[in-house]
């Protein structure tokens, strides 16, 4: 291969023939090579950080939201308007306000927000949310079966509240449990019998349910004697509000008959609430009695920026508490995924919706609304490599200093090089390319090892948490630092991350070279005769 | 052709008047006490040093001796000039053969032929064995060989061998001497020997001493 013999020379010089590997360029290409990594893993969780808030924030306040500034519309005709603007994928109206909760002695005041509730439901994903705040009882020889609650629990006579708000008052929604017994409950290989739904209305209560075959059983309620037969093959059995669904999973052993499956339930604490216009009443000498609400369920919102102390009801509930029927405080909007995506369209969607609608209402898509959130991550990463960079420049002037070394011990060679025919630039580039190579090698190496990182970044996490914090300490440490559902994303599955890998990469290669001009500058400096002359 | 160094407030003449011509093929010692300026005036035939007047000629190419060493000329040194020294000058990373390439490469010579010639030459110089050994596992002498070999690989016009033997004992230099004498007569290349002995000054087609700047015919 023909190898411009400066380039060939400073391989050689870096990678001598007949020896495996230098010390010096070890050190320098490994030195680059963490360098690189860390600079790449950082900004890659620090992206994975953005993108995880991102999703957090659309998931709790959709894609944007469409505000009246007068409070007189019908909103029902504006709601239609909105569903058919072309962006536009769902449309959820609003009612927000706060109100007091009283159970016993306990109080709180949560951020209120009445909606529409459908199963369809896109605009926020509320059955997430209330799967992220089910908590598991724990019972003596017993477990917690309960299913997690869904939006279609949802009722005017029911609410969610978030975990905070739950602790607070001391209440809970309504739960189940199935006895360990002598049967096989305990046996992962024996067909179950568990519950696949439990409405706020059910009432506590001892469940029992007896197979009379393998096929057939029968469910009763051992305090009223209510008693439903039914067969495996019919699947969940629904019995209508406030029954639990009874649901036989069939396993690879089957049921026989004499199976029994005991169950405790118990309901959803029932709390009073007390909203301003009932206050209003009062001071008017009005009788006013708190309403009653069921706890439908219990959810935690990942994105922090939403309230902690939360409850969501219906539009209709709130609009009682409020006293204002037919009211709504604005929508929610959800866009298609090819505007969604694309924040400078999503952005120009919007503003086009609010001239769409004329003057009186503002669209604000969601990262105008926490553009300070974003801000301030971005000044995080931005102050990630400000710190990053001197660290880089430090690995730089190593680099220098080794060549400007090596300038000197080499100065008789570089007098030989130049009485061989060499241009004083050929041999200064020698020393320039040695700061290349180093820098091209230390880049490859680095995204390598950052790449290794992030395959492994689980294991690695994992690691160092146990290490630090033990092994009982890690779910407390995940709960902060959660990088394990950190999105991060291979340079071959985003522009971003390829842009973070390439940019980095780049900058260490620049960096290295840069680090060999100076020795290279001045071996082209040296006089030829003076350099053969020098001891 | 002359030369001199600023020492303190005043300068040093190396050399004054010095006019030499030397025809293709033939050999030439040059002697003389050390500091004299043996080696300022190989210096300034190579054209890594500029004199203080006068002209070079490598061939038909016309040089002023004062101007600094065009890139042109750099390059058309590496095809007409060989260069031999006391110190060897051998790159530590590159084995023998390497060794002898690099000088090929920087003439812009890298081909096969070139390859084999490099062979060709070590195994005349006693060293082919060695292709792939470093030159600190190498004794004065063959290190010496192997600096030979790189200075006839390009096939030079001119070999400039600046006290050649001066690191050798007396049985490996007058080896070494025989060496680059019999290769510089096979390769058609002219020679400027720089040595203090005596016996192999007269082993060239001509001797002349270096004195108070000028050179004087033996």
């Amino acid at each position: 291969m023909k190898l411009p013999w400066p380039l060939y020379l400073a391989w050689k010089q870096l990678f001598p023939s007949q020896k495996k590997v230098s010390f010096f360029s070890l050190l320098a290409v490994v030195g680059v090579a963490l360098g690189v990594n860390v600079m790449i893993v950082v900004i890659a969780f620090m992206q994975g950080f953005q993108a995880k808030f991102r999703n957090d924030i659309i998931d709790a306040q959709g894609h944007g939201r469409v505000v009246p500034w007068k409070s007189s519309f019908n909103w029902q005709e504006k709601k239609k308007q909105i569903e058919e603007f072309p962006f536009i994928e769902q449309v959820m109206p609003y009612l927000q306000g706060q109100i007091l909760l009283q159970k016993g002695d306990y109080h709180s005041i949560p951020f209120s927000m009445g909606i529409q509730p459908s199963s369809e439901n896109r605009v926020f994903d509320i059955n997430s949310f209330l799967a992220g705040g089910a908590m598991k009882m724990n019972a003596h020889d017993a477990e917690d079966i309960t299913p997690i609650p869904t939006i279609d629990s949802l009722d005017d006579e029911v609410i969610f509240i978030s975990t905070q708000v739950a602790n607070r008052l001391g209440v809970r929604p309504p739960s189940v449990i199935r006895f360990y017994d002598l049967n096989h409950t305990q046996n992962k290989q024996a067909s179950q019998v568990s519950i696949s739904r439990l409405d706020p209305f059910v009432e506590s209560g001892e469940w029992e349910v007896l197979f009379t075959s393998d096929q057939d059983f029968v469910i009763r309620e051992l305090a009223s004697d209510r008693e439903f037969a039914a067969k495996v093959t019919d699947g969940p059995i629904d019995q209508g509000v406030g029954i639990p669904v009874f649901h036989p999973l069939i396993n690879s052993e089957s049921f026989k008959q004499g199976d029994l499956f005991k169950f405790h339930v118990f309901k959803g604490s029932i709390i009073e609430v007390f909203s301003p216009s009932m206050i209003e009443k009062a001071k008017a000498d009005e009788m006013v009695p708190p309403r009653e609400v069921r706890i439908g369920g219990i959810f935690e919102v990942p994105w922090q920026g939403f309230h902690t102390e939360a409850l969501i009801g219906t539009m209709r509930f709130m609009q009682d508490m409020r006293g204002e029927e037919g009211r709504i405080d604005g929508f929610y909007i959800r866009a298609i995924d090819s505007v969604a995506k694309n924040e400078r369209q999503l952005g120009k969607s919007c503003a086009e919706l609010e001239d769409f609608l004329g003057e009186g209402w503002g669209v604000v898509p969601w990262f105008v609304e926490n553009a300070w959130f974003f801000d301030l991550l971005k000044f995080e990463e931005y102050l990630m490599i400000l710190i990053m960079v001197p660290i880089g420049l430090v690995a730089a002037f190593a680099i220098a200093i080794a060549l400007m070394t090596s300038v000197l011990r080499k100065i008789r060679e570089i007098g030989l090089l130049v009485a061989m025919g060499g241009s004083r630039i050929s041999v200064g580039a020698v020393f320039c390319l040695q700061g290349f190579i180093i820098g091209l090698l230390g880049s490859i190496l680095g995204c390598g090892f950052a790449l290794l990182f992030m395959y492994f970044r689980d294991e690695l996490m994992t690691f160092i948490v146990q290490k630090i914090a033990g092994e009982e300490g890690q779910a407390g440490v995940s709960q902060f630092y959660d990088f394990y559902s950190l999105e991060i994303y291979y340079p071959w599955e985003s522009t971003e991350s390829l842009a973070t890998f390439l940019t980095f990469a780049f900058f260490a290669i620049m960096i290295s070279t840069l680090a060999g001009l100076l020795p290279a500058w001045r071996a082209t400096r040296l006089k030829p005769a003076d350099a053969l002359r020098s001891e | 052709m002359a030369k001199s160094f600023p020492f303190e407030d005043h300068k040093i003449d190396v050399l004054q008047e010095v006019d030499l011509r030397l025809l293709a093929g033939m050999s030439l010692s040059i002697r003389g006490d050390s500091g004299c300026g043996k080696t300022t005036l190989l210096n300034l035939l190579a054209r890594l040093e500029t004199g203080d007047c006068g002209e070079i000629s490598w061939e038909e190419h016309k040089m002023d001796a004062r101007a600094p060493c065009t890139s042109k000329e750099a390059s058309l040194r590496a095809s007409f000039i060989g260069v031999v020294y006391q110190s060897y000058y051998l790159i530590p990373e590159l084995d023998v053969l390497e060794n002898v390439l690099i000088a090929g490469k920087i003439s812009g010579s890298y081909g096969q032929d070139t390859k084999d010639r490099a062979r060709a030459l070590l195994s005349k110089m006693g060293v082919g064995n060695k292709e792939k050994q470093i030159p600190t596992k190498l004794s004065g002498g063959e290190r010496q060989r192997v600096a030979i070999a790189r200075a006839l690989i390009n096939q030079p016009k001119l070999i400039l061998a600046d006290e050649p033997t001066g690191n050798l004992d007396e049985r490996t230099g007058g080896e070494v001497m025989d060496l680059l004498l019999m290769s510089c007569a096979e390769e058609k290349a002219a020679l400027i020997l720089v040595t203090h002995n005596p016996i192999f000054a007269k082993a060239t087609h001509e001797s002349i001493f270096l004195k108070q700047g000028k050179l004087n015919n033996q």
